[in-house]
């Protein structure tokens, strides 16, 4: 698997180079801002972009904009997107270019490397991985607006591990049920939410992330 | 009788300042409109600007020796108007926006036609009497043999004889006793006139100051967030990313305990020393909040410690007694501050002088490095530094030559 990092700070790129090659990921390329991270995936193009939202010039969100770009010119790259805050619009955007391989997460989840790296090959593997905070907002933002109402408290749970990009597998592990009730949970999140059954992961995130979104 | 005298006193002062009005508003007039007349015309030449600040100045020289004048002569105390005065940089404006330069002019102006009238009215309230006083002795020697009041041409009482020229003696003395009354009304006439346009105009003055504070504020939110914005980039740039990389090596450590732990070992070791230079960096960012030091012991002993920081010698003067009020503290400090943290990053200085003086109700703080100069006072730090001393009500000027050497210098305001 071939990665490119995007980080302005010297500290942080050569960490997160240091952490992925120790998992037997091949760093092909680093990048201190936004120009040189969209040569580095022409040059590259890498399995996956890992991409820090703020970075020079203008320290906003100039990482964000050079992922959207690498999507739409590259869409076959995977983009990882870490961020220092939670930004639900960060987010949003990101879920607005599809849901096929893309991740957003806090950068404080790097110190969970295990967790971390299954990120990183799961959204370089097609998925789609959002950080718990940002299910947690949209979840909050939706629950006051309206029907959210209508799930019990441990359909909301596996509502956002379906939102974060989990598998049905990894939802059970986290809720502490079977497999078998996390899909008879899902079935019934769909239908009191009037979303069509989706069998397809990624497309179940899409639907949840959208129906959270709208 | 005390009272009596007092009254003479004070009334022959009148006179003579509602005499004396007559050459002291002709001499006003036309010297500045000469200094006036000439400074315009020289202007192209520059040689004319130092003309119209003389004239400028003289205004208030003039309007300074009125007020002194007025007391004395006519016993009315005119307060000096708030004077919004700054450094040498903004001489020209902060003058020419005052309005009580303008109302100065406008008195001084005003005294050469004032000066007319109080003379002719004056002059003719005490000759008129004084003229009838003396008919007794002068009538006989009038070209006609008679005196003819007013004239000769209306000759509404003649006086021929003895008898006749006493009862128009006694008018006279009656007249003379009036006199006093039409010049206490003339003074305070005149006194009236002083105090509006030399004193302080309450609406104008508030006007002034409305707008004065509208303009701190605003200086004051841009400070405010200038610093917010300073204090999330450093903490971007500084601790955030180090206590990142030190959870990140923890987490690597933790991955690899069981079954390498010599490359764990190394990498907790990483993570300790990324930890302390974390706390290094956040203890620098508190401090460039603000300075425990400063609020503990003051403006000097802060200085002392920046100077001890500074990788470039530092000479202190402080000629300040005392405490200021903390936000005139915590503005020149950071003067300071900005000012060495520059000199040793840009100027290539090999010294750096810090003087503190205090002036009446203003204290100077100057940084001067002997470096190379070129420092641009629309930079982020400098123009940061303007909002924070602007926010308190000073003045910031940046001086810094290419070649050198830089000289900041900060006014602010203390009560």
């Amino acid at each position: 698997m071939r990665v490119v990092i995007a980080e302005d700070s010297v500290l942080l790129r050569e960490g997160l180079r240091s952490l992925l090659e120790d998992s037997g990921i091949e760093v092909v390329g680093t990048a201190g801002d936004a120009a040189e991270l969209l040569t580095a995936v022409a040059d590259h193009l890498p399995d996956l972009a890992l991409v820090d939202v703020r970075m020079p010039p203008s320290f906003t969100d100039e990482g964000l904009q050079a992922a959207l770009e690498i999507r739409r010119t590259w869409p076959e790259v995977g983009l990882l997107v870490l961020s220092q805050y939670v930004e639900e619009q960060y987010a949003a955007d990101l879920i607005g270019a599809g849901t096929r391989a893309i991740g957003y997460l806090l950068k404080d989840r790097v110190a969970d490397v295990g967790v971390f790296i299954e990120s990183v090959r799961n959204v370089a593997g097609g998925g789609a991985v959002i950080d718990p905070e940002v299910v947690a907002q949209l979840v909050r933002r939706r629950r006051t607006q309206d029907t959210l109402d209508r799930l019990t408290s441990r359909e909301l749970d596996v509502l956002s591990a379906m939102a974060e990009g989990r598998s049905n597998a990894a939802i059970a592990d986290a809720c502490g049920i079977s497999i078998g009730s996390v899909e008879k949970h899902i079935s019934s999140i769909f239908m009191k939410l009037d979303l069509a059954p989706e069998p397809d992961d990624h497309r179940r995130v899409l639907a949840v992330l959208t129906y959270l979104h709208r | 009788m005390a009272r009596r005298v007092a009254d003479t006193a004070s009334t022959r002062r009148r006179v003579a300042y509602l005499l004396a009005t007559l050459p002291v508003g002709l001499f006003w007039f036309l010297s500045l409109w000469v200094l006036l007349a000439v400074g315009l015309s020289l202007a192209v030449l520059w040689i004319g600007l130092p003309i119209l600040r003389l004239a400028l100045g003289a205004v208030r020289i003039g309007a300074d020796g009125e007020r002194r004048f007025v007391k004395w002569g006519l016993g009315v105390s005119v307060p000096v108007p708030p004077r919004a005065d700054t450094g040498e940089a903004r001489w020209w404006s902060a003058r020419l926006a005052d309005p009580a330069t303008w109302r100065e002019a406008i008195y001084l102006m005003l005294l050469l036609p004032l000066g007319v009238v109080w003379f002719s009215l004056v002059t003719i309230a005490l000759a008129v009497p004084l003229t009838m006083l003396a008919t007794p002795l002068t009538y006989r020697f009038f070209p006609t043999g008679q005196f003819s009041f007013v004239s000769q041409e209306w000759r509404w009482v003649i006086i021929s004889s003895l008898p006749k020229s006493l009862v128009f003696a006694v008018v006279g003395v009656l007249l003379l006793l009036v006199v006093p009354r039409v010049v206490r009304g003339l003074a305070g006439l005149h006194g009236a006139i002083a105090v509006r346009l030399l004193g302080p105009n309450t609406k104008i003055e508030l006007e002034a100051q409305v707008r004065d504070l509208r303009v701190a504020r605003a200086f004051g939110l841009e400070a405010a967030e200038f610093e917010r914005t300073r204090i999330e980039r450093n903490l971007h740039d500084g601790a955030q990313p180090r206590l990142i990389a030190l959870a990140m090596e923890l987490g690597q450590a933790k991955e690899k305990m069981s079954t390498d732990p010599e490359a764990a070992m190394r990498l907790i070791d990483r993570a300790h020393e990324h930890a302390k230079l974390a706390m290094a960096e956040l203890r620098d960012l508190a401090r460039g909040i603000h300075p425990a030091v400063l609020t503990d012991r003051g403006l000097d002993a802060a200085l002392s410690a920046l100077a001890g920081q500074s990788p470039v010698p530092v000479d202190v003067t402080n000629n300040l007694a005392g405490r200021l009020p903390p936000p005139i503290e915590s503005a020149a400090y950071f003067v300071a501050a900005e000012a060495l943290t520059n000199a040793a990053k840009h100027s290539g200085a090999s010294r750096v002088g810090i003087t503190v003086d205090r002036s009446g109700e203003r204290v100077a703080i100057g940084v001067a490095d002997n470096g190379v100069g070129g420092a641009d006072p629309t930079g982020s730090g400098l123009r940061g530094l303007a909002d924070r001393v602007g926010a308190v009500g000073g003045t910031l000027e940046v001086e810094s030559p290419p070649g050198g050497p830089t000289i900041v210098r900060a006014e602010l305001p203390c009560e």
